[in-house]
């Protein structure tokens, strides 16, 4: 009788041990694979992103270029890509 | 004295049962959770991701363009497994490679530009990119006074470097120097909402990746993700990315994106047909930018924002080609270049027709 009760408690033992063992494991993997800033710190950084995209091309000026320039920059970008293959 | 030593061994006997039921109960929940651990994560991503196996050989693959063709073969059959189940249908990842004898270039006509923003979307749609919170979108169109466009053509080669004594070095006098010969960007509003386009007091003017000849990207990456092709596209090995975000700093014209959150793609708004270094669907932690649809071009086929273009203002086409689109706006359009260019050789030509 005192045996049973012991083997069942010991039983329960085990099975209370493994599952806060794989609780544990579960709460480390979401621990290290959940993203750590919540969904308004992504947005956030996604925005600062456009933001920083925005500043970088409203200061950018273009010209028009000269038929020289123009062939230049043609004759630039054929040979660098020629030379890229090579 | 006798009675007393039995009592002494029977609690040191007890208390080594103890000790022993307490290593042997650590041993079984070990064991226990050793097994239990494995099948309640698959079950986990059994859910989340169908072929949990394929993502850890992902995890582990090399850089595409450096694989034998058969594990190129194997990686592109995971992810075409993967995404087929993900995004329930049949989705194929194509490995066609850049055609030879070609060098991509585009063209934009500020004047046509109506600031419609199809282009936009139609990149949204076609590339998969993330669809809400937020929208990750590849074209921005600018939206700018007519005021800022300025420039006497007449004048443009009038222009002569001053002479000094070290010879004809100096500074550029006569034609249009110390007047605005082109175009600024200030005053610009990226997030214009109007019902009706265009408004006739402004001009649009799209941005997107540059397609540089010489691209500062692909030289700050430190493990190679970022490559140009031979056929002048910059592409990303999404796999390779390690998300470190130094070609996002290196680009001058701020075109790349990074994926803070795992991105957002709705399983019936994706697009089946993509290709490795294209338009799949891109993860958590990883840059992605315009590729001139490569899934596309590199099957003769146009980019997806110029096939929507409903007033032509886009011309894509071979640079090496003297009769493509392209080369015709080199020869004969006011074509403008970036003042600060940083010497990167953008193939993305901005003009007026």
């Amino acid at each position: 009788m005192g045996n049973e009760q012991n083997s069942r408690r010991s039983f329960f033992k085990k099975a209370a041990a493994a599952v806060g063992v794989i609780a544990a494991a579960a709460g480390t993997k979401n621990l290290i694979s959940a993203s750590s800033a919540s969904a308004a710190g992504v947005r956030e950084k996604y925005e600062a992103d456009v933001a920083s995209q925005e500043r970088a091309v409203k200061g950018n000026q273009l010209v028009l270029m000269t038929d020289d320039e123009k062939k230049q920059r043609l004759d630039d970008l054929l040979n660098f890509h020629y030379q890229e293959l090579a | 004295m006798s009675e007393g030593k039995t009592e002494g061994l029977k609690e040191a006997n007890d208390a080594l049962q103890g000790r022993r039921e307490f290593l042997k109960n650590v041993c079984v929940s070990s064991a226990a959770a050793l097994v239990a651990a494995p099948a309640s994560t698959g079950a986990a991503a059994e859910t989340a991701n169908p072929d949990a196996d394929v993502t850890v050989s992902e995890f582990f693959q090399g850089h595409f363009l450096l694989m034998s063709d058969e594990e190129k073969k194997q990686a592109i059959a995971r992810l075409e497994k993967r995404y087929s189940a993900q995004y329930r249908k049949k989705t194929t990842v194509s490995n066609v490679e850049a055609p030879d004898g070609v060098l991509f270039g585009y063209a934009l006509d500020i004047s046509k530009c109506i600031g419609c923003r199809r282009c936009v979307h139609a990149c949204v749609k076609e590339n998969n990119q993330s669809r809400h919170d937020p929208e990750v979108q590849w074209i921005q169109v600018m939206k700018m006074p007519k005021g800022n466009i300025a420039f006497t053509a007449e004048n443009l080669d009038k222009g002569y470097p001053e002479k000094s004594e070290f010879g004809d070095y100096g500074v550029q006098v006569g034609g249009n120097a110390y007047k605005t010969a082109g175009l600024s960007t200030e005053d610009a509003q990226n997030y214009y909402n109007d019902e009706l386009v265009p408004d006739r007091d402004f001009f649009y003017m799209p941005v997107q990746c540059q397609q540089c000849e010489k691209p500062p990207c692909v030289k700050a990456c430190p493990v190679r993700a970022t490559f140009r092709d031979h056929a002048g596209v910059v592409l990303i090995d999404y796999n390779w990315c390690i998300g470190c975000r130094m070609c996002q700093l290196a680009c001058p014209y701020h075109a790349r994106r990074f994926n803070w959150g795992e991105p957002k793609l709705p399983a019936e708004e994706m697009n089946p047909k993509t290709h490795y270094f294209g338009n799949r669907p891109r993860m958590r932690g990883v840059m992605e930018k315009c590729t001139f649809c490569v899934q596309r071009t590199r099957e003769g086929r146009n980019p997806a924002c110029m096939e929507v273009c409903p007033v032509g203002a886009r011309k894509f086409g071979n640079l090496l080609d003297p009769e493509s689109d392209v080369r015709r706006v080199l020869a004969t359009k006011r074509v403008f270049r970036f003042k600060e260019e940083f010497g990167t050789y953008p193939k993305f030509f901005y003009y007026i027709g």
